[in-house]
């Protein structure tokens, strides 16, 4: 496979695909970028002229909130025909990512195992329970979800999210998936030139696409990553070692952890908490809470919360909630940081929402020398929340 | 020897469909896992002509002459029953639903998660 911008990084446990399982993979990468060009402004467009002056008409007013917008849109056509197509390419995405994989398994397997410790390492709990949230149904619709194993020693679930995540952003995270953590970093940097963190704490942290941006970015720090599920930290850690990082990865609940009070500096999470519960979500921040140092920094990344959105747009950007085995999206989406953080034990002053803006797309855009101006908007800034102890 | 380990196909919950057909919605995603097919074979005809162009292997009247002996046509058929498999998965992927009893109402994920769900 090649690496440039348009192919994702090759390193030593990613699976390599066949001819024609690239050429699949690469069909359902062109899929989606064509649902995101073509089919989904259209849902603005049918909102506009169809389903917005159908609710006007029907309850005398125009819909105030996501929900309203949701009342009129559902019945819509184009947003049906937008919905089937875009399901069935998440389920196309898993299927052409697990050909390969399943195909290599045994090499994978046998590579994995092979990985040495050459700075990091890795610990598995197989005492640790899989959390009921993660059990319910297969989140975002990867078949056995993070956690399910079909042979000893298994890597497929992760060797499958590491491609499937490059399918999923299509390319738009950067040839490794980094720019969440990427992002993050650059923004930390920025906002906090005089951290120089001893301890980095990674939560949820699947392959550790998002950690290792973190532990190039402080190579004096010890950086740790912890997951639930034993297949992606497996494969963590062969790919971060492939990669030549230092990580130290370790199958915990990010809701507790048997880490030392005040033993970090920095603890993140990149997409975790809308996978989580309402439950669990106020215990990973006490969590947090109790893992920094005085001083420390919690950072949590996201997509952006609804309250800074048209309810149109909130109304868009909920269809994984339903529709994409994302039961706690939504809500994750309507949480009060600043509440939460404080009933953690957080001064509430001292609690930041922000957007960074994505770190992947401003090199490209200063490597081309082009402004793109059509598709800079769209995945261009990711929501950050934490706060400082 | 041990049959190959075998990765789950369906993911776990309740699929949402959007018309009211579903079976609308299985069509379409057939129609897609077609094109899918489609598209994976024109990249292959893509990198055989490329190559064969470049090496000077052989010409486009060549193709239209070739005559497959047995093995290609074995070959080809296998191929044609895989075709069939991954244009046809939904059908599976519900039948796949009703073996492993994976019927629960996805309402019960969301209850699960929001323990202050107000209804």
């Amino acid at each position: 496979m090649q690496t440039s911008e348009l192919e994702q990084r090759q390193h030593a446990i990613l699976p390599t695909p066949n001819h024609d399982e690239l050429a699949r993979q690469q069909f359902v990468r062109s899929f989606k970028e064509h649902l995101v060009a073509q089919v989904h402004p259209g849902n603005r467009l049918a909102y506009e002229r169809r389903a917005r002056p159908g609710f006007i008409e029907k309850r005398g007013r125009a819909p105030r909130t996501r929900f309203e917008v949701g009342e009129a849109m559902t019945p819509d056509p184009h947003y049906r025909m937008f919905s089937a197509l875009l399901r069935t390419s998440q389920e196309m995405m898993w299927s052409a990512a697990q050909k390969p994989v399943e195909r290599d398994l045994d090499q994978l397997i046998e590579q994995a195992k092979k990985t040495g410790d050459s700075g990091g390492s890795l610990h598995l709990d197989p005492t640790l329970e899989v959390p009921r949230y993660h059990q319910a149904v297969d989140i975002h619709c990867q078949p056995g979800g993070y956690h399910t194993e079909i042979a000893d020693d298994d890597v497929a679930p992760g060797a499958i999210y590491d491609r499937a995540v490059f399918i999923y952003a299509m390319g738009q995270m950067g040839p490794d998936n980094a720019d969440m953590g990427a992002s993050a970093v650059a923004w930390l940097r920025e906002n906090h030139p005089d951290l120089k963190p001893a301890r980095i704490l990674d939560l949820g942290c699947a392959v550790g696409h998002s950690t290792l941006p973190y532990a190039e970015a402080w190579p004096e720090a010890e950086t740790h990553g912890i997951d639930v599920a034993a297949p992606m930290l497996r494969y963590a850690h062969a790919r971060a070692e492939a990669l030549g990082a230092r990580v130290h990865f370790s199958q915990q609940n990010a809701e507790k952890t048997d880490f030392e009070d005040a033993s970090f500096d920095l603890v993140v999470s990149h997409i975790l908490l809308h996978e989580t519960s309402s439950k669990a979500l106020r215990n990973i921040i006490a969590e947090c809470h109790r893992l920094l140092k005085p001083g420390g920094l919690m950072m949590h990344a996201e997509t952006p919360p609804y309250k800074n959105l048209e309810p149109f747009d909130a109304f868009m950007l909920d269809w994984d909630t339903r529709n994409n085995n994302e039961p706690f999206w939504g809500r994750s989406h309507e949480v009060d940081y600043v509440e939460l953080s404080r009933k953690s034990g957080f001064d509430g002053d001292r609690v930041f929402e922000t957007m960074a803006p994505s770190a992947y797309q401003i090199a490209q855009a200063r490597r081309s020398k082009v402004f793109q101006g059509g598709d800079f908007g769209g995945g261009g800034l990711w929501f950050l929340y934490g706060a400082q102890k | 020897m041990d049959k190959k380990p075998q990765l789950k196909r369906k993911a776990k919950g309740e699929r949402p469909y959007f018309h009211d057909d579903p079976a609308v919605d299985k069509l379409l995603s057939m129609l897609m896992g077609l094109t899918g097919e489609v598209s994976v074979l024109r990249d292959r005809l893509d990198t055989v002509e490329r190559l064969a162009a470049e090496r000077k292997l052989f010409t486009q009247d060549e193709i239209e002459n070739y005559q497959p002996d047995e093995d290609a046509l074995r070959a080809r058929a296998a191929r044609r029953e895989a075709l069939l498999n991954e244009v046809t998965r939904i059908i599976q992927a519900e039948l796949e639903g009703l073996e492993d009893d994976d019927q629960e109402p996805y309402e019960e994920a969301l209850d699960l998660v929001h323990d202050d769900r107000p209804d």
